[in-house]
């Protein structure tokens, strides 16, 4: 029976009928628990580790290639001012995490949930939702790099 | 399916099996308990599961009322949404490379939609695509950073870091 629990998250091309039996219980709190642990220690060393202060990371890929700002720039200072409880300097950094963050943080609470009572993923996100904030993002994009924005928008 | 119709075909049978199908001394009254369980669909992986924990109950003649119970495990589950990954595609978009993400969000919305409209077999191809998307794209970003780190160590670190 573990055979078949192991299965359970990476089958991807089966069929979706075929759900196999899923651990229930503390035992599938595995994954929710290491996910919070990968987490709450990388929020503890962007806590302690000041991301502006120039040489702690590595500038953002898309910023060094093309010298505009991409929808995730500022996100690691965004985070750092959140660890500190800094609401309105996040915002004033990429407020498209701050507003990411909380619906990050349900899905883990829905996926704990889930995993604790043993039943499979059965209502799916309406896809308009996902198409809203693909649009969000890429205006977002566009926005942010437009220089009478950039005072709220670019970090 | 004929759901309805076989929780009664058991109560006028229960007698029998309780006594045949589960001792096997008998092979002729399985084809009856057949498609009490088979038919279901979900064959032999959840049969046990929550089957069996029942079976106690059904010699004594309370326990026959609980087979009502088992069709709405399956109806209730019905087919399980394929994996969207949403959750990698906004991660790597928010904290990766971009335009990978971008690309997986895409599919992380076909998913949902193709899934919506009852074709599985396309939900499960927006699945894996949007998997490899998100998955390529933490790939690029974490050689990324290994590069900026190495040429950090060689001396032209970032400036500011505009993560």
């Amino acid at each position: 029976m573990s055979d078949v629990v192991s299965t359970g998250q990476l089958a991807v091309g089966t069929t979706p009928s075929s759900g196999p039996p899923r651990r229930r219980g503390a035992a599938a709190l595995v994954g929710p628990a290491a996910v919070a642990l990968t987490a709450g220690g990388a929020l503890v060393v962007l806590a302690k580790v000041d991301p502006n202060q120039p040489g702690h990371y590595p500038t953002c890929p898309f910023l060094f290639l093309t010298g505009m700002y991409c929808p995730g720039c500022g996100s690691l200072r965004a985070l750092h001012d959140l660890t500190h409880l800094d609401v309105v300097g996040a915002w004033g950094m990429n407020p498209l995490l701050v507003l990411v963050v909380p619906v990050l943080l349900a899905f883990w609470v829905a996926w704990t949930v889930r995993s604790w009572r043993g039943t499979p993923r059965q209502r799916v996100i309406p896809a308009l939702w996902i198409n809203v904030f693909l649009g969000l993002v890429l205006a977002f994009w566009v926005a942010r790099n437009i220089p009478a924005l950039g005072p709220w928008l670019a970090p | 399916m004929s759901t309805p119709n076989e929780p009664q075909n058991p109560y006028g049978e229960q007698p029998q099996n309780p006594e045949d199908p589960f001792r096997k001394a008998d092979p002729s009254p399985e084809p009856p308990a057949a498609p009490q369980y088979g038919a279901p669909g979900y064959g032999a992986p959840q049969a046990p599961q929550y089957g069996a924990p029942q079976y106690p109950g059904t010699p004594q003649y309370p326990g026959g009322p609980q087979y009502p119970a088992a069709p709405p495990y399956q109806g209730g589950y019905g087919p399980t949404p394929p994996p969207n990954y949403l959750v990698w595609a906004i991660l790597t978009t928010v904290l990766c490379c971009l335009p990978l993400g971008i690309a997986s969000i895409v599919f992380s919305s076909q998913v949902n939609s193709k899934f919506a409209q009852g074709d599985y077999a396309g939900a499960a191809s927006s699945s894996n695509k949007a998997k490899q998307f998100a998955m390529w794209s933490a790939i690029v970003g974490g050689v990324f950073i290994v590069i900026a780190f190495i040429a950090g160590i060689a001396g032209g670190f970032s400036e500011n870091s505009n993560y």
